[in-house]
């Protein structure tokens, strides 16, 4: 998705017309998700060929997505079914549940 | 309980309910892992999530009579197990970032303002860079309040679908992915910071 442009956001700003603004902030999850229908989806496209910034913005948030991906649910302590057992035993057997 | 296939979720609470012991070890086993972890992404540290863990198992054989069979038993059962860590991390002095505060500015006209510095998506193509990345991302999620924090934990970390999320945490698909999104821009503003050029000076020298 990188390019080399570095200027400025060149895409109109008229009421109807897809802001950076609205594009990152309402539209951007809808995007990568997919979900988005295709006439909506040809103009978030038309947005990132005028605007390098919105680029830029992209391919982080696309590596900000790559990077939570590394991150793994934590592993348990190998005994934790064993203690939790015995605990909810021992509680049980205090209280004459 | 039904020995020849798995049994379900609802047979077991069933059995549970009905004092079968080995139906709520097999509940343990099933579930005791994601709980743990699910308490992990509250707490952040290995001993309080322990214990919540315990206490998660506790209060389901307590109060498993009062779980309605109507109702889906992982979305009450996570809901229980995120009380559980909720009423543990309050005992505690909590640290959260105003979100608002690292979310993109934009001009008046609704234009990106300018092109911020810290571009991390060629870093990551580097593994030990990637890793170390990850590992501060998870700090500043840490750091988040608890409505984004436990969203994107449990879709991004966890993996739990979607709809699962959102029934478990008793919100609206769209609010789900709203606070999902506001989460990872978060997390995408905070490591373009520690990634710019001047960051890494800083951090070099």
């Amino acid at each position: 998705m990188s390019h080399g442009g570095e200027g400025p956001c060149d895409a109109p700003n008229s009421l109807e017309e897809l802001t950076c603004e609205r594009l990152i902030l309402d539209k951007l999850l809808e995007f990568e998700e997919g979900t988005m229908p295709e006439p909506e989806r040809a103009r978030f496209r038309h947005h990132l060929e005028l605007c390098p910034p919105c680029v830029h913005f992209l391919d982080s948030y696309r590596a900000t997505g790559k990077t939570l991906r590394m991150l793994k649910p934590k592993e348990i302590p190998p005994a934790l079914a064993r203690t939790v057992l015995s605990f909810v035993r021992s509680r049980r057997e205090k209280k004459g549940e | 309980m039904s020995e020849a296939s798995t049994p379900t979720d609802l047979d077991l609470v069933r059995a549970i309910k009905a004092g079968d012991e080995r139906a709520f070890e097999e509940m343990v086993e099933r579930y005791h892992a994601r709980v743990y972890s699910l308490s992990y992404g509250v707490l952040r540290n290995a001993e309080d999530a322990e214990e919540s863990t315990q206490d998660t198992f506790l209060t389901l054989y307590r109060k498993i009579g009062t779980f309605d069979e109507s109702k889906k038993f992982f979305s009450w059962f996570y809901r229980v197990a995120l009380n559980q860590a909720y009423s543990r991390a309050r005992r505690r002095p909590a640290r959260t970032v105003a979100i608002e505060d690292y979310l993109p500015r934009f001009d008046e006209s609704g234009h990106v303002a300018s092109l911020e510095a810290g571009d991390f998506s060629q870093r990551i193509e580097d593994e030990a860079a990637a890793k170390e990345l990850a590992l501060r991302a998870e700090e500043f999620i840490a750091e988040l309040a608890p409505a984004y924090r436990d969203v994107i934990w449990m879709n991004d970390v966890e993996e739990i679908p979607s709809a699962e999320i959102a029934e478990t945490l008793e919100i609206s698909i769209p609010a789900f992915k709203s606070r999902l999104h506001r989460a990872r821009l978060y997390v995408r503003q905070r490591l373009s910071e520690i990634t710019r050029p001047s960051a890494r000076r800083e951090a070099a020298g």
